[in-house]
Parts: structure tokens; C-alpha cells; sequence
């Protein structure tokens, strides 16, 4: 009867305060008029999330270095001059035994920092928790990945033409 | 009647108890996706109207999964971008694909939800383009950001104010950008 009387509030409180589950997803997606702007950027520059204590700021832009890019990253909005693209990002992290990133987006943007061109988002919940670096390059490939199909299907369709 | 087999060797009050949790874990983990009607703009503010057609396009949706959260999919965000335009007369019709003067896209940018609290505050990312159909220019162009809080008062159940902030996000986002297309000279 105790332990009946301990578990009606915990079970009310997952009704009540819980959004939902969290399900695993990776996606990306890359605007029309984004595909040909991402082909052509050579120059990164990552924006520091303005809460981010962890330097992921850091991981986008040696991710990014690794693909063949040059990456800058910083606190600052305004980007370097000769920048091509302004990187954003959230990340969300969770505890379970210990805190690992559940949730990545990254935004890559217009150099003014205006508009995205492409995006992508990576959950992962506990039990396929992946490391902070595996989450960025996931993300990252999905983007570039994503942007590579647009691109091939667009010639697809001028051939056609 | 036997509705738990690994619950055998358990009094039968412990079963309850089990049966109790996973039925109410199976309630809050049962997500709705939106629907275009909830995010439809009621109180839309149009400067002026356009007598052109529009075609339009989302992209960047995801589809709900009943064990996830809420989600905005493309299907959904583009029948309530729709419904609104026809309400508004921002554009005198709207034309599936290239037939129309003008092309409308959506892309759905990035959707911030919480998993925990009273009240819930989804913020959402909209990137609007709106072109010329026949020389492909574009004449207007925007990122925009709106957020929408569902508190206590709104749905007892979580996975139900979740889906009610999505909803009033995804609201506020087409009001603000139509609002800023009807503010355009075509």
C-alpha cells in the first residue's frame, strides 16, 4: 500500500510534465536556392552557441577543416571577412549515469548570418548515445551528404531539359 | 485474465502496479502530430493583397512518431500555409507547381522543444523565399524565428501542450510571414 501510495505521484508527474519520448532521428535538409551557395563555400565560420561551455563550437569547425574546408569558429556574430558561410548550432544534453549531447542542430548559413541554406539535426537518446565528435560529423555528413543529392538531381533534371 | 506474463511470480497488487506504469508511460509517450487546422492564423493582419498566384512548397518537416514527440511535417505546414492564404486573399489562388506567377517556399529550419516542465515553449525556425515563377528572381527572402508557450491550463497531459506549443509556433511563424508578404510591392 506504501509503495502504491509512492508511485501514483511519479506515474501523475510523467503524465503531467513529461512532452514525450525521445526517438531517435537523423536529418537534413538544404534550401533550393542553398544547394549552389554550399557548393561554392570554401570558408566556415562557427558562431559559439550563446550558452555553450563545452567548445562544440570548436568540433564544427575541425569537422569541417577535415573535410577539406577552412574553419574558423568564435564567440563573436559578426564573421571574418572572406567568410562564405556562418555556421550556428544547439545542442542539448541529457544525464544518465553521465551527461551526453542527445540533441545536435547545426544551421549553415548566409555570410550575414541571415539565412540558412541547410540544416541538420541528430538525436540520439541514451542507449545509442553517441560522443560529442561523432554527433558533429553525423550531422555534418548528413548536410553535405544531403546537399550532394540536391546537386546531382538538379543536373539530373537540366540534362533532361 | 492473463495481460502480463513476465508478471507470474508477482502479488497480484505488484502487477497492478506494473500494469499502472506501463499503461501511463504508454499515455505520455503517445504523441499527435499537428494539424494544419490548429495552425492556421486566426487573427492575420494583411497590409495589402496581391492579385498574382502562388504555388507553394515546405520542406524540412519531419513526420510524427507516435512514441516521439510532436512533429510539423511538410504536408501539414503547407495545407495551413494554404488554408491561410486563401482566408487572407493575400494571392488570389493558389496553383500547384510551376503554373503559378509566384513561388512560396517554406523550409522548416529547426523546431526547439522541451522534454520536461509546467508550462512548455517551442521555438521555432522558418526560412522564407518568395520568386518570380518565370525569371526566377527572388523578391523577398527571410529567416524567421516565433515561439509559443502552452502552460497548466491549456492540457492536462504533456504530449498534449507540447503538440498545442508546436501548434501555436508554427501559427505565429505563418502570420509573421505573411504579414511580411503582404507588406511587399510585387
Amino acid at each position: 500500500m506504501r509503495r502504491r501510495i509512492l508511485l501514483f505521484p511519479i506515474v501523475a508527474a510523467m503524465l503531467v510534465f513529461n512532452s514525450g519520448c525521445a526517438v531517435n532521428r537523423a536529418t537534413a535538409t538544404v534550401a533550393p536556392e542553398g544547394r549552389a551557395q554550399l557548393s561554392q563555400a570554401k570558408t566556415f565560420y562557427v558562431v559559439r552557441g550563446a550558452k555553450d561551455e563545452r567548445g562544440i563550437e570548436r568540433l564544427i569547425a575541425e569537422n569541417l577543416t577535415k573535410r577539406g574546408f577552412k574553419a574558423s569558429s568564435g564567440a563573436e556574430s559578426t564573421p571574418p571577412a572572406g567568410t562564405d558561410a556562418v555556421v550556428t548550432y544547439a545542442d542539448k544534453w541529457m544525464w544518465d549515469i553521465t551527461m551526453y549531447m542527445i540533441e545536435l542542430t547545426v544551421v549553415v548559413r548566409n555570410p550575414d548570418g541571415s539565412f540558412p541554406m541547410a540544416s541538420g539535426n541528430s538525436l540520439h537518446t541514451s542507449l545509442t548515445r553517441k560522443s560529442p565528435q561523432e554527433m558533429v560529423d553525423e550531422v555534418m555528413a548528413n548536410i553535405f551528404s544531403e546537399a550532394s543529392k540536391k546537386a546531382d538531381a538538379a543536373q539530373k533534371a537540366e540534362a533532361a531539359k | 485474465m492473463r495481460v502480463c506474463g513476465a508478471c507470474n511470480g508477482l502479488a497480484p497488487g505488484s502487477r497492478r502496479l506494473i500494469l499502472l506504469i506501463l499503461a501511463s508511460l504508454a499515455v505520455a509517450g503517445c504523441a499527435s502530430p499537428v494539424t494544419h487546422q490548429m495552425m492556421v492564423p486566426t487573427d492575420l493582419v494583411t497590409t495589402k493583397t496581391h492579385p498574382e498566384t502562388v504555388s507553394v512548397a515546405v520542406n524540412g518537416g519531419n513526420k510524427t512518431d507516435e512514441m516521439g514527440k510532436s512533429q510539423i511535417s511538410n504536408e501539414e505546414f503547407a495545407l495551413a500555409l494554404q488554408e491561410a492564404i486563401t482566408r487572407s486573399k493575400i494571392f488570389s489562388r493558389i496553383e500547384p507547381g510551376p503554373s503559378a506567377q509566384y513561388l512560396l517556399t517554406a523550409q522548416i529550419i529547426s523546431l526547439d522543444q522541451p522534454t520536461f516542465g509546467f508550462s512548455f515553449t517551442v521555438k521555432l525556425e522558418v526560412g522564407w523565399t518568395l520568386k518570380r515563377a518565370d525569371t526566377g528572381k527572388i523578391v523577398w527572402r527571410e529567416s524567421i524565428r516565433s515561439e509559443f508557450t502552452a502552460g497548466a491550463g491549456d492540457a492536462f497531459a504533456g504530449v498534449t501542450r507540447l503538440r498545442i506549443a508546436t501548434e501555436g509556433a508554427a501559427r505565429a511563424n505563418i502570420a509573421s510571414g505573411l504579414g511580411k508578404i503582404s507588406q511587399l510591392e510585387l
